[in-house]
């Protein structure tokens, strides 16, 4: 027999586990999430996961290794200085 | 940060200086006070269109809008917010008509070899490169708004605010998008490879 109510539970923590890292839940919300998954083995590993995709992406920045091209004031330089005063009266 | 010139401004060369000689007309001074965000609007525009060309034309094309644009900038927001919230719609623009196509060019993982940081000790490269693979392919496959929301506040580390003010929508909407990429590239990747990568 199902329990009341563990679905929804389950359903609601995995459609929540973003807000959860983010900070974005109410306390109670929060609470709710911290219950479930404390009895839940998908839903600590969700947790977890959420935490290291958002670690993840933020290392994607790649900085480091892109430059802008040399090109990029190419199409102001055509323009040259009128072409900020014109747009003025555009 | 250097400028496009590849000097760094002095002291008394603040944004605010340069944004007055812009303003009047000075083409060095706008080349300086964008130039300082060139290498980041370029890398949102590749991330966002996953091309590298066409961000080449649309980071040039931004750079005009702003040019043309900046007797009409107010303070309102800071410049990098203006000049970024710039970018986004020329990004939008280059997006939609990219969908227009009959035979749409969609954004292959493969076009986004973004290179690791240098300062990554190789070991760590190895690990990881497999993690960043599926990542930019997940990013890539998201919808444009969500992947506009990831890439804005996880990648490019934007509060929320400043993130739903580029993107155009309330901060409210900008976190349902972004809590709907997460979830979405937590299922294209994996919880196991997630969970693995130690993060």
């Amino acid at each position: 027999m199902s329990m009341p109510g563990l679905a929804s539970d389950h359903e609601w923590s995995q459609r929540h586990l973003s807000h959860y890292v983010e900070g974005d839940l109410r306390p109670r919300a929060r609470r709710r999430l911290d219950r479930h998954a404390r009895g839940c083995v998908d839903c600590g590993r969700g947790i977890r996961a959420m935490r290291a995709l958002v670690y993840a992406v933020q290392g994607l920045d790649g900085l480091a290794g892109i430059r802008a091209p040399a090109t990029i004031f190419d199409r102001v330089r055509l323009a040259g200085p009128g072409g900020a005063a014109s747009s003025q009266n555009a | 940060m250097a400028g496009p010139d590849g000097q760094v401004p002095d002291a008394a060369e603040t944004e605010a200086s340069l944004l007055a000689r812009a303003q009047a007309g000075d083409v060095a001074a706008f080349e300086r006070l964008s130039g300082a965000y060139a290498d980041r609007l370029f890398m949102l525009l590749y991330r966002l269109l996953g091309d590298r060309a066409e961000a080449e034309d649309i980071a040039q094309e931004v750079m005009l809008r702003a040019w043309r644009g900046i007797t009409r900038f107010r303070g309102q927001s800071s410049y990098f917010t203006w000049l970024y919230r710039i970018a986004m719609n020329e990004a939008n623009r280059a997006l939609e008509k990219r969908a227009r196509r009959p035979a749409g060019v969609s954004i292959g993982a493969q076009e986004l070899e973004l290179p690791t940081a240098p300062e990554e000790e190789p070991s760590r490269q190895a690990e990881n490169s497999e993690l960043r693979r599926a990542l930019n392919q997940a990013l890539a496959g998201l919808p444009p708004p969500l992947r506009t929301a990831i890439v804005l506040r996880d990648v490019e580390g934007l509060s929320t605010q400043e993130a739903a003010e580029i993107a155009g929508v309330s901060q409210a909407a900008f976190k349902s998008r972004l809590h709907q990429a997460r979830l979405r590239v937590r299922a294209a990747v994996g919880d196991e490879a997630l969970v693995s990568s130690g993060g």
